[in-house]
């Protein structure tokens, strides 16, 4: 059918894709320990930033991806009345992994009645990001609480002001599915 | 208008990875930074993470190049290189990495006959190269921009005849 459509409509609907993309599909999903009692959980710490490799060498070490990780989880769990203490003193520590890595969507191969255009001949290749927060029990040493997102990245890196909104989305996102806390 | 010209920099860095190659080039930094405070730079000090291939990795003649191509454009921006007795205001780190990527490739257009081979999806390989420039605010230790270039290297690597081309 795609075949039919005037190169104009085509441009056209490439423009609202774009605009999609700048909001593209966040898969989010979380895993609770069924043993931790969410409503003992006050206050929380960052765990000591280990060294960890993104998958991509212009995230890794890169705090103006990794603050800006940071000061998403503080606002979202500020809200949620969790206190910011020292890590000895906190009940949950937090730790944060993220992940760039290539997928070949191959499903985007379409060729249709035999025939394809110059898009639907070749799969697409693109950037996924993965973002993962995990809430230890500092007490017992086990994790309470993992949370994640999924998302393409593509082209995210590149531009710092994208990034940014998609990391302050994909936190809110994630951590909108915390088991309610005490307060 | 200096954090425009920086980014020239990485680019004429970029040039001596990649070659002639398209470059993406992009960078991160603080909004509001004032720039005009950063009037010295030095080398920090050299980064450990490898190269992620042995024809980079502590390859002097790589390495001599893209400090050379760094210096040039850092002096073209209005910075001086601190004197070795003085701290400097910022201190440079790059580092370059090659990593294998794939694309899909792209069909020369226009509708085609699908029944031939060619509209099977076509995937390749081809070697990555990013090259990073760090430039740390030398009193806080803090990162206060970071720039890149990414490319591909096919035929670059391993021939050190090609002409850098900045």
């Amino acid at each position: 059918m795609l075949r039919f459509i005037r190169p104009a409509t085509v441009a056209g609907v490439s423009i609202a894709v774009l605009a999609i993309a700048g909001c593209a599909t966040l898969r989010v999903n979380s895993y609770a320990d069924r043993g931790a009692d969410f409503a003992r959980y006050q206050s929380y710490a960052w765990a000591e930033r280990g060294a960890f490799s993104t998958g991509d060498p212009r995230l890794d070490n890169n705090r103006f991806f990794s603050q800006r990780v940071e000061e998403a989880v503080d606002m979202q769990l500020a809200a949620r009345g969790l206190e910011k203490t020292s890590a000895g003193a906190a009940d949950l520590l937090i730790h944060i992994h993220a992940r760039l890595d290539q997928r070949i969507d191959i499903a985007a191969f379409n060729p249709i009645d035999g025939r394809c255009t110059e898009d639907d001949c070749r799969p697409e290749v693109y950037d996924a990001g993965t973002l993962m927060v995990d809430l230890m029990d500092r007490r017992t040493n086990r994790p309470a609480w993992r949370g994640w997102a999924e998302s393409s990245f593509d082209g995210m890196v590149d531009n710092q002001e994208w990034m940014e909104a998609t990391i302050d989305r994909a936190v809110a996102r994630i951590l909108a599915r915390l088991p309610r806390l005490s307060s | 208008m200096r954090r425009l010209f920086l980014r020239v920099t990485v680019v004429a860095a970029a040039v001596v990875l990649a070659g002639c190659a398209t470059l993406g080039v992009s960078s991160h930094t603080d909004r509001g930074l004032v720039w005009s405070k950063y009037k010295t730079f030095d080398w920090g000090p050299a980064d450990a993470l490898p190269a992620g291939d042995p024809r980079l990795d502590k390859d002097p003649f790589f390495q001599d190049h893209v400090e050379r191509a760094i210096e040039k454009a850092m002096a073209s921006r209005g910075f001086a290189r601190s004197a070795t007795t003085k701290r400097p205001d910022v201190v440079i780190h790059y580092h370059a990495n090659v990593a294998e990527r794939v694309g899909a490739d792209h069909n020369d257009g226009g509708y085609r006959n699908c029944a031939s081979d060619d509209c099977r999806p076509r995937i390749s390989r081809y070697e990555a190269g990013t090259l990073i420039v760090d430039i740390v605010d030398a009193a806080t230790n803090v990162l206060i921009w970071r720039g890149w270039a990414q490319g591909s290297l096919e035929g670059v690597l391993g021939n050190r005849d090609r002409p850098p081309a900045y």
